[in-house]
């Protein structure tokens, strides 16, 4: 199987997991089948501010800190969002082997650049939060 | 009469309707749902813009990555044409979401609006190259072995391809990548003409690829935005199950609907919600 084969093969799994997840998870918040750490009820008064603003107000955790919050319905559904942002970088890194068997540098080394870039977006340390 | 005075259920039912139908128009318009998204759910729901560009990218995302698979699969995405341009892209793509959540709303906004308005302008004024002629390979393009074949199935015939202008793309994809992460859009409307207008790439492949690398910036930007807490599953979730569901409606309208007819629907859209935007920046419609 060749590269784009094994690609696409990842990416659709991932794909069709990532939005699984988020649709149960919104489905069951939306549902009140789980507790949600803002009322739904209240949510019209805090989606009209600004980040900061809604930030402060509503005690809401940035960068990671919402793994420490997943009793709560509207942090579960950030599990499909992660994963959606984390299909690529697996992608990427089920490519890479192959590469580096074939000795093909310049292409790996592309790959092995832009796993970087994606993981140190993902890991907060450039949002400024944690 | 003031948003407040609906029950919260009403918008996000809204958002659902509002999406599905963007989904139906962007498969039919060959557009991404992200640069309808953004100006219009920003110009007429009462979200704040900083959530709407979020979940804009979450839903363009959503998208390139579900496309992703049937486009590699056709040999209708190349990875080597996309790869090293994604890292260019994804880079600044991150520069453009910090700036974008750093810069005043009023700001983004109006130049939101001035974006959106010149990308009606070029839906409308683009041209297009089946397949480029005259593409004279530089060494940038082959030593980054951007060049392959590819079958095109409407002719059923192999077409051999390679790039130009390697260096000029590198540097319009760093843009795109800014654009892309300051306003939440995708960037399938920019994507195209450079692959195709700029670096002779033919028209398929430049579609299919385009999917792949939007796929890869948005997932950069997207991720700033998570991290900085800007992601409400109340907007992201109904509008990504809403245009997911509406794309494949679409999918199935392919083949009847009027392209040409839905495409200038798309641009007096862009051209509505682009007004919107820009005199809701300046502070002349709020």
């Amino acid at each position: 199987m060749n590269d784009p084969q094994v690609y696409a093969r990842w990416l659709d799994w991932g794909t069709r997991l990532s939005l699984a997840v988020l649709v149960a998870a919104f489905l069951a918040y939306v549902f009140g089948l789980t507790p949600a750490a803002l009322p739904l009820a209240e949510m019209p008064r805090f989606w009209r501010l600004p980040l900061e603003r809604y930030l402060a107000l509503s005690g809401s955790p940035t960068g990671w800190g919402w793994l420490a919050m997943l009793d709560k319905g509207e942090y579960q559904n950030l599990v499909g969002v992660a994963l959606l942002g984390l299909v690529t970088v697996a992608c990427y890194l089920r490519v890479l082997p192959g590469l580096l068997a074939r000795r093909e540098r310049l292409q790996a080394a592309i790959v092995a650049a832009q796993v970087l870039v994606l993981l140190l977006a993902a890991s907060g340390l450039l949002a400024g939060g944690h | 009469m003031e948003a407040a005075a609906f029950p919260w259920w009403i918008w996000p039912l809204a958002l659902f309707a509002v999406t599905f139908l963007l989904g139906i128009v962007a498969v039919l318009a060959g557009v991404g749902g992200g640069v309808l998204f953004v100006p219009i759910v920003g110009g007429f729901f009462p979200f704040h813009l900083d959530f709407v560009r979020g979940a804009g990218l979450l839903l363009a995302l959503s998208g390139a990555l579900s496309a992703g698979p049937a486009l590699l699969r056709g040999g209708l995405a190349s990875l080597r044409l996309a790869m090293p341009l994604a890292v260019v892209g994804s880079i600044t793509s991150i520069g453009g979401a910090l700036l974008g959540l750093a810069l005043p709303t009023s700001f983004v906004q109006t130049a939101l609006g001035a974006t959106i308005l010149a990308i009606a302008a070029l839906m409308w004024r683009s041209k297009k190259s089946e397949h480029p002629d005259g593409v004279r390979p530089d060494a940038l393009g082959e030593a980054l072995h951007m060049h392959g074949v590819y079958h095109d199935p409407a002719s059923g015939r192999d077409v051999e391809w390679r790039v130009h202008r390697t260096a000029a793309g590198f540097f319009a994809f760093a843009g795109i990548g800014v654009l892309a992460g300051m306003f939440g859009l995708g960037a399938g409307w920019a994507n195209v003409p450079v692959f195709n207008l700029l670096m002779g790439v033919p028209l398929k492949l430049s579609v299919g690829t385009s999917g792949f690398l939007l796929s890869v910036i948005d997932t950069s930007a997207a991720w700033i935005y998570v991290n900085r807490g800007a992601v409400l599953p109340i907007i992201v979730a109904p509008s990504i199950i809403g245009v997911m569901l509406g794309a494949k409606i679409g999918a199935r309208l392919l083949r009847v609907a009027p392209a040409a007819t839905v495409r200038r629907i798309v641009i007096v859209l862009l051209l509505l919600a682009g007004a919107r935007a820009l005199l809701k920046g300046l502070g002349w419609w709020n």
